[in-house]
């Protein structure tokens, strides 16, 4: 039978159009997706160099560190990963670059680099969304009327009673047709994942949800077909079950799990943070020192130099700020992970953007890498603390050929 | 040639959309008969044909295919009996020999070419159409693969659903002639239809079906045909049972 | 004209008693109602916050005690970006944009803070609107109510007897356009429950109509295009699977595919990309707050002629303050010409992805939406430049006080001692220099003249389809 099938199949002219539509479609979003990544590399490699070079050059024109420290700014980038032109997920509306200094951190971290907010909205086509949204709808369209399109026709029982085996028949044809669809979806995936490198794990990782998702809307297609329905009616069914697990439970999902967990308004961490560094300012030195040599003990012995103007105060100040908001950051970071731990869960109940999350996941490009992104830059800020630290509060001399030593931001690739 | 039991309905009552369609209709063929279940509208003929395939179950009573009760291997039943529905569509975008030969497969066989123009040769389907594609087909060329295929099936029994419809009265003719050579080598043919003259021509019994229930039977006389004048009476409702006992 | 109703009311009949059609209908009613209060929930929070946090934000400032007037501009203020009234219909730009900007002197900085940062993360369409539930799911109903709309009465054999009366098949799609139109028009009735909302929050009349009128173009658009499959197609099942492939490519596909054909060909470079330019630039420009910087010899001596003094302490004014008005005004050129390029990069971009609506009437409808609802990337534009233009006046009217208020002896020795420290101070009135932020959109008819294109794009494609429907009604044969 299944020969017969496979033959009975590529005779299908509907299957071909829509088999060609999928490949063009899947073949557009994986090429557009490359584009994309290749040109953020592209800026990445740009930044990297312009960045070195005006570093040394801000450097090396210094006389004392904390000079040094106020004009150096240090690159942080998060690149695309390997499988990032499938699911762009969260790089289009979160930061993957920032330029920091060794101010305070809590009112630079928060600077985006964003893209064009109009492009976000609408949202891109990518593989993720091509794999999650359109291809069940040409599922839809290619497998709602296998049983009832039979009837219509009145070939219904002739099929039937020549094949004896009536499961098996319609198993078949939609299995076939799901595999069609598949092939052409995931081949561009492939040839796109060899050109740019991808790792076998990901490709295959990949590749399996997708057919798992195929092989769920294969069944549900088959489950609502299998109704003695004219095929309008089952059309419409099969399409509000789409649209009920595409966007409905998500979008209920999603207000749901905002109310349960809340997150700090960044208008109050941004203006807590300023709060103390401008206050700073006024208060007597002792106020700004006693909290940070709490924090580091190492540097109980230093003396703020003269009554006015010191950066060693300058920059205990700063990470002060930093201090006084921390748990305020925290409770962002903690919220929005938490956020995303549920939506995790939720999306069990919705296939559409649980595809989209796996992908996304695999791709590096989902919450929980925005989160490790800021990890890192926290961490690289630490280090250019604790770089710049000995020379503000300790007697290390200025020299310019230090510059060397700097911390270098590693991204975590 | 020894004569079994090949189709069997016994007291079978069937429900449609739980409106009672067959009220208890009993009746047997044998191997080499040719048996036509003759009726108006909405009598219940079609239902009788889709029971023996196991489409729809039996409520009350049995329908048993070679002995065997259909509701419990209703692939088996399917397996024995080539089926040629009414007003039977093949698939329109496929010629006549890509059609026989999918069905063909659909149900485990296949035939070589020789095979497949012998069967249209005996349907009579012009040599020169038989490479077109059906959508340029009339009804009756289409007919003609169908049963063309019923044919191919090879199998001990047919189940005809209205298999004249759309054929002109030459065509008739032939189909009647190819009916009574397939009993002549041992199949077992049902057919139904609302066509008198031609159950006549054709059948060695004629079940008459109305309102679900079997109320007449004609059987031919040893050496010719069963008289359509009864029949007809019968059939309009112009006689009670009294051929009954016939 | 009789005969078009009789047409009418029976396509209304049909659908009566189509326990589909009601089902969905329903269902997409109690959603959208839904979905109308949920957003207008969410955005009225939003709005008390930000105002809330704005009111807080002005008198923090204003609050401040005396200070060294320098001390004030790097203190710096916060605008929050309130939504426009229409955003309970349409959010556009709101979850995707910033809401908080910081302003302070010497720097221009980016809004930080969207929603859709810190919010779980569902997928590309969880951020459901009534905007978005007319863009992409009304035209489902209208596919659904009106697929069979001629093709149904060909399928049953209706058509023929209906022709045989006489009733041209014009006619006939004339009386079927006239029943889903009435449909699509009772469905806008949310839409003019929003827009009276918008209204009593202080938005125009014509925004709120013109808004009503373009979602109703759209949706006829959809009713067009539903009918002349139905004229068209043979059997239900095509109309039915033409249609839908339709809508997928329309309202989906194209949308998304014009923003990867954009970020391609009129790509964006990013801001920090640019700023390394910019502030290799401004380096250039001198240190306001460095009176001996080299670039200010000449504002110096001509200080010294204007007031006949012979060396900056005997100015009636302090230099610095002067220096740094001059140092603010500079540095701001700068930055607004990269804060004006940045802008219009992006606006080249978006008016690349709009000029795609005339292949998406998707598209069209969402940009003339956002448009005029105020929640389009212009309005975001808009408010960073009325937040530019409250932190320059701000930042000037402190360096104003600086030059005016502070004596320069008093400044230059505000580090010697406590004392000094004490003395370098200005009065806490001064910082009234700050003006309440109230971010204002578009006038309701610059708005609308801002959609224009938009608005061409859908009166096109209702026209095309018009001409098509009334050429297919009239080569209608049973």
């Amino acid at each position: 039978m299944l020969q017969s099938e496979v033959w009975f199949l590529l005779r299908d002219r509907a299957f071909r159009v829509w088999v060609l539509v999928v490949l063009l479609f899947s073949g557009f979003a994986v090429w557009s997706g490359l584009a994309e990544v290749a040109q953020q590399r592209q800026s990445i490699a740009f930044l990297v160099d312009a960045d070195s070079t005006d570093r040394t050059s801000e450097f090396s024109a210094q006389g004392d560190w904390g000079s040094a420290a106020y004009y150096s700014f240090h690159l942080t980038y998060d690149p695309p990963s390997d499988f990032a032109f499938a699911a762009m997920g969260q790089r289009d509306a979160s930061s993957w670059k920032h330029r920091l200094r060794m101010l305070a951190l809590e009112g630079q971290i928060y600077e985006h680099d964003p893209g064009n907010p109009e492009l976000a909205l609408i949202g891109r086509f990518d593989f993720a969304f091509f794999a999650a949204f359109v291809l069940p709808l040409v599922l839809i369209f290619l497998l709602h009327d296998l049983k009832a399109g039979e009837r219509t026709a009145g070939r219904f029982n002739l099929l039937v009673a020549s094949a004896g085996n009536d499961n098996r028949l319609w198993w078949t044809r939609s299995l076939l047709r799901a595999i069609g669809v598949l092939i052409a979806a995931v081949g561009p995936l492939l040839v796109g994942g060899v050109v740019s490198g991808t790792s076998a794990a990901s490709l295959l990782g990949a590749t399996a949800m997708v057919t798992a998702y195929v092989l769920f809307w294969t069944v549900v297609c088959l489950w609502l077909g299998s109704r003695q329905h004219p095929a309008s009616v089952i059309l419409a069914s099969l399409i509000g079950v789409w649209v009920l697990l595409g966007t409905l439970l998500p979008a209920g999902g999603r207000v749901i799990i905002d109310r349960l967990v809340s997150v700090p308004s960044g208008a109050d961490i941004l203006m807590t943070q300023r709060e103390a560094v401008n206050d700073a300012w006024d208060l007597p030195v002792a106020d700004t020192m006693a909290p940070f040599v709490a924090r580091h003990p190492e540097w109980t012995g230093y003396t703020h130099t003269g009554d006015g103007f010191d950066w060693g105060w300058y920059y205990a100040f700063q990470q002060v700020g930093d201090q006084t908001t921390e748990s305020l950051s925290a409770a962002y970071r903690k919220g929005r992970a938490r956020r995303d731990q549920l939506a995790a869960w939720f999306a069990i109940a919705a296939p559409p953007a649980l595809l989209e999350r796996w992908l996304q996941k695999l791709a590096g490009t989902n919450v929980e890498a925005v989160l490790d992104y800021e990890e890192s830059v926290r961490a690289f800020h630490a280090e250019l603390r604790a770089f710049y630290y000995p020379g503000l509060f300790g007697d290390a001399a200025f020299d310019p050929a230090r510059i060397d030593d700097l911390p270098q931001f590693s991204s975590s690739e | 040639m020894t004569t079994t039991v090949k189709l069997e309905a016994d007291a079978l009552q069937v429900y449609r959309s739980d409106k009672e369609v067959l009220s208890g209709i009993s009746f047997s063929l044998s191997s080499s008969e040719v048996y036509a279940l003759l009726g108006g509208n909405g009598a219940g003929k079609s239902t009788t044909l889709l029971s023996f395939l196991g489409f729809l179950p039996a409520a009350g009573g049995r329908v048993l295919v070679n002995g065997k009760d259909v509701s419990a291997d209703h692939k088996a039943a399917r397996a024995a009996i080539a089926y040629l529905p009414e007003a039977a569509s093949l698939y329109e975008h496929l010629n006549a020999f890509e059609n026989l030969r999918y069905f063909l497969q659909l149900a485990g066989r296949s035939e070589d070419s020789p095979a497949l123009e012998a069967a249209l040769d005996r349907v009579s389907l012009a040599p020169a159409s038989r490479a077109r594609r059906l959508k340029d087909y009339s009804k009756g060329m289409r007919q003609k693969v169908a049963i063309a295929l019923a044919i191919l099936r090879d199998t001990d029994i047919l189940l005809l659903d209205e298999p004249t419809s759309g054929l002109d009265p030459s065509a008739i003719d032939e189909f009647h002639d190819l009916i009574r050579d397939l009993a002549d080598t041992g199949k077992t043919i049902l057919m139904v239809t609302h066509d008198v003259y031609g159950a006549c021509q054709v059948a060695d019994r004629i079940g008459l079906l109305r309102g679900g229930k079997l109320v007449g039977e004609f059987s031919a006389p040893t050496d010719g045909r069963i008289e359509t004048e009864t029949v007809h009476r019968a059939f309009s409702g112009r006689t009670v049972d009294t051929q009954l006992a016939v | 004209m009789s005969a078009t109703l009789t047409i009418t009311t029976d396509e209304w009949r049909y659908w009566l008693r189509s326990k589909l059609a009601l089902a969905v209908v329903a269902l997409f009613v109690v959603i959208l109602v839904g979905v109308s209060a949920l957003t207008n929930l969410r955005i009225e929070a939003e709005a008390h916050e930000r105002e809330h946090h704005q009111e807080v934000s002005e008198e923090t400032f204003l609050d401040q005690p005396d200070r060294h007037p320098h001390r004030m501009v790097h203190y710096g203020h916060y605008v929050f970006r309130a939504p426009m009234p229409l955003a309970i219909f349409d959010p556009g730009l709101d979850a995707i944009t910033g809401q908080t900007l910081f302003l302070e002197g010497h720097r221009q900085n980016s809004a930080t803070f969207s929603a859709s940062a810190s919010s779980a993360d569902l997928g590309g369409l969880s951020w459901l609107t009534p905007a978005l539930m007319y863009q992409l799911f009304a035209p489902l109903l209208v596919i659904l109510l009106g697929h069979g709309a001629i093709v149904r009465e060909r399928e049953a054999g209706t058509l023929p007897a209906l022709l045989a009366q006489g009733l041209t098949g014009r006619r006939l799609v004339a009386g079927k356009l006239l029943a889903l139109a009435l449909f699509v028009t009772l469905l806008l009735v949310p839409v003019l429950i929003s827009g009276v909302i918008a209204l009593s929050a202080g938005e125009r009349v014509l925004a709120a109509a013109s808004l009503l009128g373009v979602y109703l173009v759209y949706l006829l658009i959809w009713v067009a295009l539903t009918l002349l499959v139905s004229t068209l197609a043979e059997n239900r099942a095509t109309a039915i699977a033409v249609l839908a492939a339709a809508w997928l490519a329309l309202t989906l596909v194209l949308p998304a595919a014009a923003v990867n054909t954009t970020t391609q060909t009129a790509p964006l470079a990013g801001k920090i990309e640019t700023e390394l330019t910019m502030l290799t630039e401004i380096r250039d420009l001198g240190d306001g707050h460095d009176v001996d910087d080299s670039v200010y010899n000449d504002v110096q001596a001509s200080l010294l002629a204007e007031y006949g003094a012979a060396s900056i302490e005997e100015l009636d004014i302090n230099i610095r303050g002067v220096l740094a008005q001059k140092a603010e005004a500079d540095l701001t050129e700068t930055l607004n010409v990269y804060a004006d390029r940045r802008m219009a990069a992006e606006m080249r971009q978006s008016d690349r992805v709009s000029a795609h609506g005339w292949l998406t009437p998707t598209l069209a409808v969402a940009v003339a939406s956002r448009t005029l609802a105020g929640t389009d990337l212009f309005h975001y534009h808009r408010f960073l430049r009325q937040a530019e233009a409250l932190r320059i006046n701000f930042v000037q009217g402190l360096n104003r006080a600086h030059a005016e208020a502070l004596s320069y002896t008093d400044d230059i020795n505000r580090n010697r001692d406590e004392a000094s420290w004490e003395r370098a101070r200005i009065d806490a009135s001064n910082w009234q220099v700050l003006d309440s932020f109230q971010y204002e959109s578009a006038s309701a008819s610059d708005r609308v003249a801002g959609a224009q294109w938009s608005i061409a794009m859908l009166a096109a494609w209702i026209a095309v389809l018009t001409l098509l429907l009334a050429w297919a009604g009239g080569r209608l044969k049973p």
